[in-house]
């Protein structure tokens, strides 16, 4: 499997370079941030995806401190501190960067970008999803994206395109789905590790060729043998987002024994549990899928007994010992909603491991990261 | 003769005599309620509130009557629901023409108000008491290290601690913060399954050159936002909002704003001035919060003092010495009241803030006829509710009318949305007025990690640059008009 998973980062890893090659050749750049941005929509209209979501390194959220305030979340920070440091090999090249807007973090640090003279397109989200009203906007912000890339490529984005990318985001979604699926055997030949990474490899590569190397992967996985001893420490991750790149606290959890078997995460993984409809409109289809039919995104409200019911299915169905809930620092909707899945966890029995990141990794403060995972596995493996 | 440190409170706030009596059971029960004992009485009538407060000024005294009044009435609220008062919350910022309207329509049947933010005001600015209410939230699992906001956290305090039970219906405007709605939630997730809210919100998505209230779409969205959650809060109620009721609310609105509007001409023009910018602000408390008390009491505050600063500026008199330069600010801290006090002791006045002041654009009256419109048009217009391009470009027309000789932003730590603009924006406005700002990176109500002890240093510093950018621009001038003067000068 090592083989084709270095080649499918080495694709990733290239992006970039392609971005350049293909808008020397014309093509359009658009970046985006956040999944309520359809990528389906992007790919219809011909543009040349990339999906900005990049942390995990300690310079790039102080970067920006003489204009951004420190308690943003270090993502949105870091969002922005790439592209300050110069760090960033997309943005620049972007001739749209569409940003989603679910929340203030990414609300103002996608202002903060406009304000550095990028081309900025805003999706808004409504977090009030119960309110049919609501919807509408989401749905009418979409049809204003497709108009904007139709500008933007001065040619229109057709409902068979839309529908033939809807199909293979589906397809990577059932892969992934098939991958994650052997994560529920008593040995798996994969951890959290692994499938996260998959998960971004799979955003910055054409979807077609995601299909063939997801496909190759799922195929040698299933034939291959477990990675995990059959009685370790079954862990749910959840919180707001493993960014590409940011992999230390994941590595960890693994590497002291724990095996990640699921995660519910709201940014940076694929939402591959939730297929897109593909009859009927597919601008409609998509709107649905993204916000109706999946489970609600921490910031909808209400969405935390949703969650937690969703949560709990997963407890179940990954034979679940322990929840580790990874929050980005000054996230302060992620803290709350922590609290609160503390308590309902504590009635079910079910412990829960609380890691909050700054990006902030030296060594003195992974010393104590280390100890706190290590105590908490080995706790769940005394409880086994 | 007051007797005890309650009595002395009283007085302070202008209740004399038999009305004192009257008064006194009930606000030792409110005190007692809210978390304040004998102790804190005689801080604050002894030591807080005379440093903190101008108390020669009758209209102070009477506006802290009247704060008094209403935090009374608060602590009352379980009692009102028993007696089947039906309870409608709110939050800051919202516009309050439609909660106050309920009261107009449902009178003693009613009880409009914002809990947290009536309390905090009543709690912080007079007797520095907040903590103990922002510590139980964290208790509660409203983590320190967060920075989630102190009024959030006062809310989910006074829940706990059963001064305030949950509402019939709490309508939360969720339109500047997603911090503020979300409690909403979490009370309900953790504490109390019957606290009900409905929610209006709005993305943040405008882009550079859109202007929020010139956008139909925005307006039209916005508006039938309000009517679904209004017409919720009337279904719940059961009280029935006529037109005379929000013409009646209008009123209310406009006659004060427009005294408002005199007292902080006044005092902004005034050298030496006689009011510090933190007392201005406690006198816009309606603007910010329904009073279910009313604002008679209020308003009789504020047209005494408007008459006592007249008289001040007529004889030449101030609390500041004659010349010192003035400090504008997004929201001067009220909450805080010891940033004025430490600013004043620096030879510098506090003054305008600019969230007070009604730019062009809000005098404008609103297009429509329909309330929901109007009120979507009003909100939009708020520094609040537009983009950061369209805020900057506001932010530098209040500066430019209000001419403070620095400005003072920051305060906003916790909040991610008016937070980042302070950052954000500071810069601008400097660079389009040529006026100095200030970051100050603090908290507008919980000062447990900013104390005076650490901001002083700061506050003396910027206060030294301030006056010494105010005398060189004096000399500046003054040199300029010499040069003008001479023969032969262009």
């Amino acid at each position: 499997m090592d083989d084709v998973m270095r080649e499918f980062a080495q694709l990733a890893t290239d992006r970039p370079a392609e971005l350049r090659k293909r808008k020397a050749d014309g093509k359009k750049v658009v970046p985006y941030i956040g999944q309520f941005v359809p990528e389906e929509l992007l790919h219809a209209a011909g543009v040349e995806p990339y999906l900005i979501c990049r942390g995990g390194e300690p310079e790039p959220p102080e970067a920006v401190l003489d204009d951004m305030l420190r308690f943003l979340n270090p993502l949105a920070r870091s969002m922005a501190g790439f592209y300050l440091m110069g760090l960033d090999p997309v943005m620049p090249l972007a001739d749209l960067i569409v940003a989603s807007q679910p929340e203030c973090h990414v609300q103002r640090m996608a202002e903060y970008l406009e304000l550095q003279g990028l081309p900025l397109f805003k999706v808004g989200v409504p977090q009030n999803w119960d309110k049919a009203y609501a919807g509408e906007y989401y749905f009418r912000e979409l049809e204003q994206l497709k108009a904007k890339l139709e500008d933007l490529t001065c040619a229109l984005v057709s409902d068979d395109s839309v529908r033939e990318y809807i199909g293979y985001d589906n397809e990577i979604n059932a892969l992934l789905r098939r991958i994650d699926a052997l994560r529920k055997t008593d040995s798996p030949p994969l951890g959290g590790y692994d499938f996260i990474h998959l998960n971004h490899y799979s955003f910055f590569v054409d979807p077609r060729v995601a299909i063939e190397k997801l496909t190759a992967i799922a195929v040698r996985l299933e034939a291959g043998q477990g990675k995990f001893v059959a009685d370790c420490p079954r862990i749910l991750l959840a919180g707001h987002a493993v960014a590409v790149g940011d992999y230390l606290v994941v590595k960890n959890l693994e590497d002291a024994g724990a095996l990640i078997a699921t995660e519910m995460m709201d940014e940076g993984l694929r939402w591959y549990r939730w297929d897109t409809e593909m009859d009927g409109d597919p601008l409609r289809n998509l709107w649905r899928a993204k916000y109706l039919d999946k489970v609600p995104v921490n910031i909808f409200q209400p969405a935390w007994r949703h969650r937690f019911e969703h949560m709990k299915a997963l407890i179940a169905g990954y034979r679940i010992d322990g929840v580790v809930w990874y929050q980005l620092a000054y996230d302060e909707i992620y803290d709350m909603e922590c609290t609160v899945i503390t308590k309902w966890l504590r009635d079910l029995k079910v412990p829960l491991l609380k890691l909050e990141t700054s990006y902030e990794y030296s060594r003195e403060a992974t010393g104590p990261l280390n100890t706190k995972v290590e105590s908490f596995v080995e706790s769940l493996r005394g409880g086994k | 003769m007051a007797g005890t440190a309650y009595e002395e409170f009283l007085e302070l706030g202008e209740y004399h005599g038999r009305e004192r009596r009257e008064v006194l059971p009930q606000w030792i029960e409110a005190a007692t309620r809210i978390g304040l004992n004998e102790r804190d009485m005689e801080y604050a009538v002894k030591e807080f509130i005379p440093e903190m407060w101008d108390l020669q000024y009758l209209g102070v005294r009477k506006m802290i009557g009247a704060m008094t009044r209403e935090a009374i009435d608060h602590t009352q609220l379980k009692e009102q629901r028993k007696r089947g008062v039906k309870l409608v919350y709110g939050i800051i910022p919202a516009i309050l023409t439609p909660y106050q309207a309920v009261k107009k329509a449902g009178g003693d049947k009613v009880f409009v108000s914002f809990p947290d933010m009536c309390l905090m005001n009543f709690l912080q600015p007079l007797f520095h008491k907040g903590a103990p209410l922002f510590e139980l939230a964290e208790q509660s699992g409203l983590t320190y290290g967060c920075r989630h906001c102190a009024l959030n956290k006062l809310r989910i305090g006074l829940r706990l601690k059963d001064v305030v039970p949950a509402p019939d219906i709490q309508w939360s405007f969720g339109l500047v913060c997603d911090e503020a709605t979300k409690v909403d939630e979490y009370i309900n997730c953790i504490f109390d399954d019957k606290w009900f809210a409905v929610i209006t919100r709005l993305p943040h998505d405008t882009c550079m050159a859109e202007v929020d209230d010139e956008i139909p779409e925005r307006v039209a969205y916005l508006a039938a936002a309000f009517k679904d959650a209004y017409e919720e809060v009337q279904r719940i109620t059961g009280v029935k909002v006529q037109d005379e009721h929000v013409a009646a609310a209008l009123d209310d609105f406009q006659r004060y704003l427009g005294k408002t509007d005199v007292l902080i001409r006044l005092t902004a023009q005034a050298d030496p001035q006689p009011l510090r910018g933190s007392e201005l602000v406690n006198f816009c408390h309606p603007f910010s919060m329904p009073f279910n008390t009313g604002i008679e009491h209020m308003e009789d505050a504020l047209d005494t003092m408007i008459e006592e600063v007249k008289v001040e500026i007529a004889n030449g008199r101030g609390i500041y010495p004659k010349g010192a330069p003035k400090v504008g600010g997004y929201f001067i801290p009220y909450s805080i009241p010891w940033v004025d006090k430490v600013f004043m002791d620096n030879g510098v006045a506090t003054s305008s803030s600019l969230s007070m002041i009604a730019s062009a654009k809000q005098l404008i009256p609103p297009s429509g006829t329909d309330l929901y419109q109007n009120v979507a048009e009003q909100w939009l217009r708020m520094v609040f509710g537009m983009g950061c391009h369209v805020e900057i470009s506001t932010w530098i027309e209040k500066v430019n009318r209000a001419k403070p000789d620095a400005l003072l932003m920051g305060f906003f730590d916790y909040d991610r949305w008016l937070g980042q603009m302070h950052k954000m924006g500071a810069r601008e406005v400097e660079k389009a007025t040529g006026i100095p700002t200030f970051y100050i990176e603090a908290d507008f109500f919980d000062d447990r990690d900013y104390s005076q002890e650490a901001l002083r240093t700061r506050i003396e510093s910027i206060s030294q640059v301030i006056k010494m950018r105010k005398a060189a621009k004096e000399r500046g001038v003054a040199g300029e008009q010499a040069v003008a003067c001479e023969p032969g000068a262009a």
